[in-house]
């Protein structure tokens, strides 16, 4: 029997969501019936919106999907206004004030405190910059991720940005893929750094070189079934498919349609592409692809660029990011800059923009470490543009800690964590840059903090994961994190070893410095620390630094997820305004 | 070590349990998470699903074990449970 999900999905999805949004804007959020909330919130996803947790009642996360993170200063600017005018709530956040926009690790913008009365209003913005919220979120195509700065890059095979923005055009709001069984995350890379990270997307093309009719083509290997969700990560496996880039689109089409067809739709938990990959195995995607969804005879794949890949993965001979200042093919540079945990004040995103405007940039890049490049600085321009005052604060050349760290939303606002992230990721790196000499050699150490088990800091493919957990600690329940070590991407990916399990938030600098210190003491040569961790066994690795306290102070060890919101003054659930009018005022309830 | 098997977020019954593993020849302790589920959609069952931290475990692998319930049974279950919390709550009461 299909899922209520699925039923829910018969009766409204897609487009026309839009209308009923408009509508619920008109007559204000208590318009919507209550015990339809369910099917309403999950109707919403599909254009981005994702009503906020337990005590926010009424306040909607949006999400904005720019693919490839790629937009230019004049939208970046869009969004830093839309933020400032509407992502504002009832408390402010202690480390990031009034008004931010979070970059996502998929090349995403999410702003918050949303209200559904404002959303006609922040969509004529955001359309008329050329973004949208469509398909964002939901059981359709995510937004297409891929490295922002293709076409630009002097390390490229081939310039996908093209080909990104015909399967952009061509799949979303196109009610062929409108309605899939699950997500859809789809990775195109054509340069030689592995930016994509495609290894954990439904659907990934790699750069390739193969010899056809005598010629070298440059194009993609194809491979599927990749994603971090659950306890069941899976790495993208190949189906033997080499796609020149004219087939890009053929092929993408052919297989979100194989997925959409055959995909499971009685269990959602079973519904991803990668549990597909599983149960009919590559040999027979490839041949129902071949027999039912092409018109072309697949080539077998081509030569990939692999072994070049550094993006995420942990090696000692190259950054795995995009920060700091990086050659383009014309001459000119981009430079990338450091957003701690990808958040970013509107009134710094705005001047940012005009920043990049004024030195006559035509490109912003978000990358999936959730930091931010401008592209298109001139040779001549560069000193001045390093010189410029919000690249203090968003620097090209940041402290290793401050560089590396990822966080998840977390329970600010999310209805899944059971702890905070964000700003707790804040005050770890700080505390690390402070207190905890940097190995030597090491230019970025990454860190991903995710609330809970699902993965949206995706921390198995970290130097150091961190996903939320809960343990006891002086005899009271305290948030903690387990702990894994040594994932990563590049030539040979690899998913974090679990070591440790319940460490106190609070113990988890403290064991950062005694791992670190144990990797200096005794690492062989210039080993990364990814490869220290390779090099030793699931014994080694647990108990091979004890967790500490130390001067580091962590404000939100108790119960996060109970509060309303974890920094207001008076944090109980109680205390609440929501669910709240278009005005902030809280909407009178009959209880 | 092993991941999880068991997810653990917000919707988790109890993320923070003391458990322990007994069998013929050994024993021991390690917290847990205890959780009680039903399908998203048309359930037919109540699964009660528990995972001992298997860091702390040496005597068995890392694993997750699961019963299924019928609804009868798993109100069956909630009313024992009532009843030895209600019983709880009374020495409570006889002894503060």
């Amino acid at each position: 029997m299909p899922s209520k999900v699925e039923r829910w999905k018969d009766e409204t999805y897609g487009m026309e969501i839009r209308d009923h949004l408009e509508r619920f804007a008109e007559e204000g959020f208590d318009a919507i019936p209550e015990d339809e909330h369910d099917a309403w919130f999950e109707r919403f996803k599909w254009w981005g919106l994702y009503h906020q947790r337990k005590g926010q009642e009424s306040y909607f996360m949006m999400r904005i999907g720019t693919p490839m993170g790629r937009m230019t200063p004049a939208q970046l600017r869009t969004v830093g206004e839309v933020a400032r005018e509407y992502a504002t709530g009832p408390v402010d956040n202690p480390e990031f004030g009034h008004a931010y926009a979070d970059f996502t690790t998929r090349q995403s913008i999410q702003l918050h405190w949303i209200k559904i009365e404002d959303i006609p209003d922040i969509f004529d913005e955001l359309e008329s910059a050329g973004l949208s919220t469509i398909q964002a979120c939901g059981d359709s195509w995510r937004n297409i991720v891929g490295s922002p700065v293709a076409g630009r890059d002097a390390d490229e095979l081939v310039d996908v940005w093209p080909i990104v923005e015909e399967l952009h055009d061509r799949f979303k709001g196109n009610d062929l893929y409108t309605n899939l069984p699950r997500k859809w995350k789809v990775a195109v890379t054509g340069d030689r750094r592995g930016a994509g990270q495609g290894d954990i997307n439904d659907l990934a093309f790699e750069p390739a070189v193969k010899e056809i009719d005598g010629d070298d083509v440059a194009g993609f290997n194809v491979n599927v079934g990749g994603g971090l969700a659950r306890k069941e990560p899976r790495l993208a496996r190949s189906i033997d498919v080499f796609c020149r880039p004219e087939n890009a689109a053929e092929v993408a089409a052919g297989l979100s349609g194989l997925f959409r067809d055959h995909g499971d739709r009685e269990d959602r938990f079973n519904a991803r592409m990668k549990f597909l990959v599983d149960e009919w195995g590559t040999e027979k995607i490839r041949s129902v692809l071949q027999e039912e969804y092409v018109d072309y005879e697949l080539p077998t794949a081509g030569q990939g660029l692999r072994e070049e890949y550094d993006y995420n993965a942990g090696r000692s001979d190259a950054p795995g990011d995009y920060v700091g200042v990086h050659d383009q093919a014309d001459g000119q540079h981009f430079v990338g800059l450091s957003v701690l945990v990808g958040r970013m004040a509107a009134e710094d995103v705005i001047e940012l923009a005009d920043l990049a405007e004024e030195y006559d940039s035509e490109m912003i890049g978000l990358t999936q470490r959730q930091n931010v490049i401008v592209g298109d600085i001139a040779d001549d321009d560069l000193d001045d543009f390093l010189a410029e005052s919000v690249l203090e604060d968003y620097s090209p050349d940041p402290h290793p800690f401050m560089r590396g760290s990822i966080a998840c939303t977390g329970t600010e606002y999310c209805s899944l964590s059971i702890v905070e992230t964000k700003n707790r990721m804040v005050r770890y790196a700080r505390w690390l840059k402070e207190n905890v000499p940097v190995p030597e050699g090491v230019s970025d150490f990454h860190i991903h903090l995710s609330g809970c088990t699902a993965s949206c800091a995706q921390p198995q493919i970290a130097d150091i994961s961190l996903r939320g957990m809960k343990t006891r600690k002086d005899g009271e329940a305290v948030e903690a994190f387990d702990v894994g070590l040594g994932g990563g991407l590049g030539e040979n990916p690899q998913f974090a070893d679990w070591v440790e399990m319940r460490v106190p938030a609070d113990e988890i600098p403290g064991y950062i410095a005694n791992l670190l210190e144990v990797y200096e003491a005794n690492r062989e040569g210039q080993e990364s620390f990814r490869e220290f961790v390779a090099d030793r066994d699931e014994d080694e690795l647990t108990g091979l630094a004890e967790p500490e306290e130390t001067s580091y102070e962590d404000p939100y060890l108790g119960n996060t997820k109970m509060t309303w919101y974890p920094y207001a003054e008076d944090e109980e659930m109680s205390a609440s305004p929501a669910p709240t009018n278009a005005s902030g005022e809280p909407i009178p309830t009959d209880d | 070590m092993a991941d999880r098997v068991l997810k653990v977020n917000a919707f988790t019954t109890f993320d923070l349990l003391e458990g322990r593993v007994e069998g013929h020849g050994f024993a021991e302790e390690a917290f847990a998470t205890l959780n009680v589920r039903t399908a998203r959609e048309n359930p037919e069952s109540v699964s009660l699903e528990l995972e001992l931290d298997n860091v702390e475990l040496d005597s068995v692998p890392a694993h997750a074990d699961r019963v299924t319930l019928s609804a009868a049974e798993a109100r069956e279950l909630a009313a024992e449970l009532e009843g030895a919390a209600k019983r709880i709550e009374a020495t409570e009461e006889d002894d503060p």
